[in-house]
């Protein structure tokens, strides 16, 4: 069957798309931070773990006691760009998770897993060591399924020339498996998270650092360590994936368009930037080259998708029936509600360290 | 229709939504009221200066920051990723109407994650004023979620203005905006407390522990008058019919609100136990108890808001087969295969099964599972013997059954889909079984000579099919009482109708003469009708023989509710038994003439199409299975408990509510009549269908057991609704004598019935039943050939003026008496034993036709005639002869 016609009629937008797209790509960029620190650092925390001696004490303390809640700010910042991505590309992204429904809902189930498993992990410092890495482990593995299934549903709704096969399997047990992207961008994902998380452990040391905790320094070589080995294999990673992506898409990115050639660009500028910083162990150019990187990377991403979709739609066709007042009202909250998170997090810094 | 469906089975029909739901409501409420039971509690602490409150809180905020920011916040999100794979439409307009609601409720929600982590973290380090302020921050940004959501559930049920307006604001503060979110967060505070319990009672010092779990009783117990006169607040706000649809108990939600209703009354008393002093133990236990019933009650309280909904997603807006209201039209027709997008497109007869089965995910599977717990519709369905019945329960859906949603489909795509459900779940093939040889033997002969004898003698039964209920032991909708009529004629040049000095006996052929071995009438009658007979003796006092009585007032005699049955005794079903009728002196018991009469009864009614259960012997016959559907199905419709009161031995008398000329029975003021109920009822389900509608029900199929239309009329062509129009038609006329009698009934059996035939509405001739019929006279003008092919709307005046009461223009001979009985009428073809109805032309003239037909006016008056004395024409030539 012709995809076009099996393509949803979408609901109009009440504000112009550029609106709700700014909000896409700024919210997106803060969940791809926090989810690739939640990631990256239990990764890496398993791999200290598991080369701990059983008679060491516990390692990676200060990674277990912000896991949950780096997992916390990954759902809330999740949550709002899978909102406007719905605004903008609804009819795709509901049709893509309905086909792989199964698994698209597991999510739920695996994700409830994984944050148990990760308070387990936080709050089980005087458990077993082999307790400690199961529930790590758990914790991970769940992680790293839920990856792979958002990268199947990303990538299904940008390609509705493969939803034919929901007529053979309408129980929502479809994957992309098909599409030649897929384990690149996996993959591109994941080690991207290994490098942020490396950049939170050294984050994490330089505070210590400054505070005079006993070897907190060759943690901080640790993690930017982690940090510039992650991204250079990221590097090497984005080479195929690019390549993988249908000739129209990346031939955009190599000259063939302007803004996306330059974005691109820009994008492996600020990431040799970061590597460039992340040898020197210079911890927040490299952070501020990273954040960069990423956020380029976000634009870029969003760029390849209107690439994809463009035979069959562009957010630009949304018809708008303007909600002005409560617009203004979301904008006067966001500041008012941003401003009293930043207002308890002051309080909260000046509590002193829990004496343990 | 927009989006493909994902294909559940077992656990579709929104079984994944109310599990996920549920569990996420009753944490977040939780999470609501339980972050002002921390910071409150908090507060006590130092007011008392107490450490183990302090202590107690700290534990309890560990425990509330597991269940909520874990549990309660990732099931929040999996209702949104339910609602979205389950019902994408109307998700899509949510999200896309209000957006800037979810999103201000996203900021809330990271206002209550950093909150609640900074209180949990920092709990007895952080200066006293600071923490408390961020557990009062906590407590804002939480209840401001609720706020926002509120708007949106509220708006999913009534939207109000929001229809006609569109409006962010009027969508949000809708009708049920205030009511709601007062009774959420009165709600809200009692979780608070009877999560309290769980935590409380685990204390280990006694008295502090009953000092505690006192506490979080009061939480539990002080909002729950407020909490109950905001639920009524709540029910009173929504607008009529959600209102209307709650606060009459509709069959759907009964049972939840008794739950609801029960689990109020027993949560109050728990909380009051709690407060006594207990073992530990025991408080423990009913802390668990507690908390299961309070997610219940939470469970009830959901399913009667979301089941109010129904048949909408989005009341008014959108229905749950996610077709807009606005476009239901459009599709209906248009088809759904036309403007569904992931659906084949053509229905083949290869392919019909595979269409009906993206049919239903389209049309069914929102609500209903295939062999789940969530209104199953192979449970639902199993009654529907074939795919017609299925096909005639589809069609009612949105007329009656108000809680689905009109069907959007064509006549091909129901077929299809009713085919799915029938054939493909309950691999119920069509079996074309032959129809039943029907046979008898024919009467013996009676002998008449047209020289010699000095007396005619005619008789004819009143109906042309008494139908019989033999739902015995369940209802009766007709008893047996056949009424015998007949008159005799003294022969010669000036006829004379004999009324006096001689005696009309009649007896039933051999074979029928116990009805009472065959049929359970006899056990039902003190219920039915409050008095007991003797077995074989019918309603007036007849048996199966007897002496007739002279009709009051009438030139012809009568056998008044003979209790005749279609069961003889050697077996089998026999619907045109015969009685032996015979004229004696009164004086010298002289035989003066003899006679026989077909008696038609018949016990085919197809109740069992669609209320299953299958024939009750044979192919004839209410089975109990079907009868006890039917009293199911009216007590549901109508909250009766005719059910009940069956299975307490009494069963049930139709007339006994409803009135019925034919009874005589008064039955309830305000109540519809019987064949107005039943009829209004029907069409709603079976219209569009003929004829072929009428012998669902009525013993009229040329494939059943009885085939009553035998007389010239069917062989000539016509059917039911020649005479009586379609079934709508004739559930018009009837419904609206009732609506004129000022029947409230009758309009919402009306309500969405569209005439079938030439007469709009505003034509239709209301009627009474039984009593006012088509007029022969309309058709067969001035008693002429036929001059239109319709008798629809034409009723006779009353009683008087029926057929079967009617006399000729001399006022001596009754129609039916040379004419046949009505459906039977002259030349007749039975279709046991072709002559069976035509005994009398057959004995007085040797052939089928009307008395007196082809000027043998001989018959009675001994000579020729030249004035048609009886009625106008009645000297000309048979025109439908016989071979």
């Amino acid at each position: 069957m012709d995809p076009t016609q099996l393509i949803p009629t979408p609901d109009t937008i009440p504000a112009p798309w550029e609106f709700f797209q700014l909000l896409l790509i700024l919210t997106f960029f803060a969940h791809l931070v926090f989810m690739n620190a939640m990631l990256g650092s239990a990764m890496i925390a398993l791999v200290r773990e598991m080369r701990a001696k059983p008679a060491d004490p516990p390692p990676c303390r200060d990674i277990a006691s912000i896991l949950p809640y780096t997992i916390a700010f990954a759902v809330n910042f999740g949550v709002a760009p899978l909102l406007f991505l719905q605004v903008l590309y609804g009819h795709f992204i509901y049709t893509s998770s309905i086909l792989m429904g199964a698994y698209w809902l597991s999510i739920i189930g695996l994700l409830i897993l994984a944050y148990y498993s990760a308070y387990l992990y936080k709050m089980g410092g005087d458990l077993p060591r082999i307790t400690r890495i199961r529930a790590l482990t758990t914790s991970i593995l769940l992680l790293l399924i839920i990856a792979f299934l958002f990268v199947n549903n990303l990538t299904l709704m940008q390609t509705p020339q493969n939803w034919n096969a929901y007529f053979q399997r309408p129980d929502g047990t479809l994957l992309n498996l098909a599409d030649p992207t897929l384990l690149a961008r996996y993959l591109h994902f994941v080690v991207a998270s290994v490098a942020m998380g490396g950049l939170l452990l050294a984050i994490l040391a330089l505070f210590q650092q400054k505070k005079g905790v006993v070897g907190a320094e060759n943690r901080l070589r640790g993690g930017m360590q982690w940090f510039t080995y992650a991204t250079m294999v990221e590097i090497g990673i984005g080479i195929p994936f690019l390549f993988s992506l249908p000739k129209n898409v990346h031939q955009l990115f190599v000259g063939g368009a302007l803004l996306h050639t330059t974005l691109f660009t820009a994008s492996l500028v600020t990431a040799f930037f970061a590597l460039y910083y992340g040898a020197k162990e210079r911890v927040w150019p490299a952070t501020a080259a990273m954040g960069t990187t990423i956020l380029l990377m976000v634009l870029v991403r969003d760029l390849a998708r209107q690439a994809y979709l463009a035979p069959y739609f562009h957010p630009a066709d949304l018809q708008i029936v303007p909600q002005w007042s409560p617009m203004l009202l979301f904008l006067a909250i966001l500041v008012i509600g941003v401003a009293v998170v930043v207002y308890m997090l002051k309080l909260a810094a000046r509590v002193p360290r829990e004496v343990r | 229709m927009n989006y493909p469906v994902w294909q559940l089975d077992f656990s579709g029909g929104g079984l994944l939504i109310a599990l996920i739901a549920v569990l996420h409501v009753y944490i977040s409420h939780f999470a609501i009221g339980g972050g002002l039971f921390l910071v409150l509690t908090e507060m006590k602490g130092y007011r008392e200066g107490s450490q183990p409150i302090l202590d107690y809180t700290r534990q309890h905020t560990k425990f509330f920051l597991l269940l909520t920011l874990v549990l309660g916040a990732i099931t929040g999100v999996g209702i949104w990723f339910t609602i979205a794979l389950i019902a994408p439409a109307a998700t899509s307009i949510l999200i896309h109407n209000f957006v800037f609601g979810w999103a201000i409720e996203w900021v809330f929600f990271l206002g209550e994650i950093v909150s609640i982590l900074i209180y949990y973290q920092t709990f007895g380090r952080m200066e006293r004023r600071s923490h408390l302020l961020i557990g009062w921050l906590y407590f804002i940004f939480a209840w401001l979620s609720l706020f926002a959501i509120n708007g949106i559930i509220g708006f999913m049920l009534t939207p109000g203005e929001w229809l006609a307006t569109g409006n962010f604001w009027d969508g949000i503060f809708n009708p049920a905006f205030w009511p709601a979110l007062f009774f959420r967060t009165f709600l809200c505070l009692m979780l608070a407390g009877l999560y309290g319990f769980l935590t409380s009672t685990a204390i280990k010092e006694e008295a502090f522990r009953l000092r505690m779990v006192r506490y979080c009783a009061a939480w539990l117990l002080a909002p729950f008058l407020l909490f109950l006169a905001s639920a009524w607040w709540y029910v009173q706000a929504l607008p009529e019919p959600q209102r209307a649809w709650i606060a009459n108990f509709s069959p759907e939600l009964a049972p939840f609100l008794t739950v609801f209703l029960w689990a109020s009354v027993l949560l109050f008393l728990g909380g009051l136990i709690m407060v006594i002093r207990l073992p530990k133990t025991a408080t423990r236990s009913l802390a668990v108890v507690l908390l299961l019933l309070g997610i219940t009650y939470m469970g009830a309280f959901e399913y009667i808001r979301e089941g109010s909904r129904r048949p909408f997603t989005l009341y008014g807006h959108i229905y749950a087969n996610s077709i807009l209201v606005k476009d239901l039209g459009a599709v209906q027709a248009k088809g759904i295969l036309a403007s569904a997008k992931w659906t084949g497109k053509e229905i083949t007869a290869e392919n019909r099964l595979v269409v009906g089965r993206q049919l239903f995910n389209i049309m069914c599977s929102p609500c209903h599972s295939v062999g789940g717990p969530m209104r199953d519709i192979k449970k639902m369905s199993a009654k529907y013997e074939s795919v017609y019945a299925m096909e005639a329960e589809i069609s009612g859906q949105g007329r009656l059954i108000r809680c689905m949603p009109p069907f959007a489909g064509n006549l091909q795509e129901r077929h299809a889909l009713a085919a799915y459900i029938i054939e493909g779940l309950h691999n119920r093939k069509e079996q074309t079984t032959p129809p039943p040889q029907l046979s008898a033997p024919p009467l013996a002969p009676l002998p008449f000579d047209p020289e010699q004898d000095g007396y005619v003698l005619i008789a004819w039964n009143s109906l042309g099919m008494h139908s019989i209920s033999d739902a015995d032991g369940t209802f009766s909708l007709m008893p047996p009482a056949n009424d015998l009529f007949a008159q005799l004629i003294k022969r010669g040049p000036i006829p004379e109708v004999v009324t006096e000095g001689v005696a009309l006996s009649f007896r039933v052929e051999q074979g029928f003469e116990k009805p009472a071995a065959q049929v359970g009438f006899w056990k039902d009658l003190p219920a039915l009708f409050g008095r007991s007979l003797p077995d074989n003796i019918g309603l007036s006092g007849q048996g199966l023989s007897g002496v007739m009585q002279r009709k009051q007032g009438g030139r012809s005699f009568v056998a008044e509710k003979v209790p005749v049955v279609p069961y003889p005794a050697q077996g089998g079903y026999q619907p045109y038994p015969s009685f032996t009728i015979e004229a004696r002196d009164k004086t010298t018991n002289t035989l003066l003439a003899a006679t026989r009469m077909v008696a038609p009864v018949a016990t085919e009614m197809g109740c069992k199409t669609c209320h299953g259960g299958g024939w009750r012997r044979g192919n004839t016959g209410i089975s109990t299975a079907a009868a006890q559907d039917i009293l199911t199905m009216h007590d549901r419709f109508h909250k009766t408990k005719l059910a009940a009161q069956v299975k307490a031995g009494k069963p049930v008398l139709c007339q006994s509510c409803h009135p019925d000329p034919i009874l005589n029975g008064p039955g309830k003021a305000g109540l519809l009549n019987l064949s107005a109920s039943i009829h209004g009822f029907h069409a709603n389900f079976l219209g569009g269908r003929g004829a072929e509608a009428c012998a669902l029900c009525h013993p009229s199929s040329p494939q059943g057991a009885t085939r009553f239309l035998r007389g010239i009329h069917h062989e000539a062509g016509l059917d039911c609704t020649t005479c009586h129009g379609a079934l709508e038609d004739h559930a018009l006329a009837l419904l609206l004598a009732e609506k004129q009698a000022g029947k409230p009934g009758a309009q919402r059996l009306m309500q969405h019935l569209t005439p079938q035939g030439a007469t709009p509405l505003a034509g239709i001739q209301p009627r009474t039943p039984w009593l006012q019929q088509p007029d022969c006279l309309t058709c067969h003008v001035n008693f002429g050939p036929p001059e239109t092919d319709s008798a629809f709307n034409v009723w006779t005046t009353g009683a008087d003026a029926l057929y079967r009461n009617r006399h000729d223009d001399a006022g001596s001979i009754h129609c039916a008496g040379c004419h046949g009985s009505p459906h039977a009428e002259y030349p007749a073809t039975n279709p046991y034993e072709r002559e069976r109805d035509n005994f009398a032309p057959r004995q007085y003239q040797s052939n089928p036709y009307p008395l007196g037909a082809n000027r043998n006016c001989k018959l009675c008056h001994t000579v020729d005639m030249d004035t048609d004395l009886h009625h106008p024409n009645s000297l000309n030539m048979m025109r439908n002869t016989r071979e």
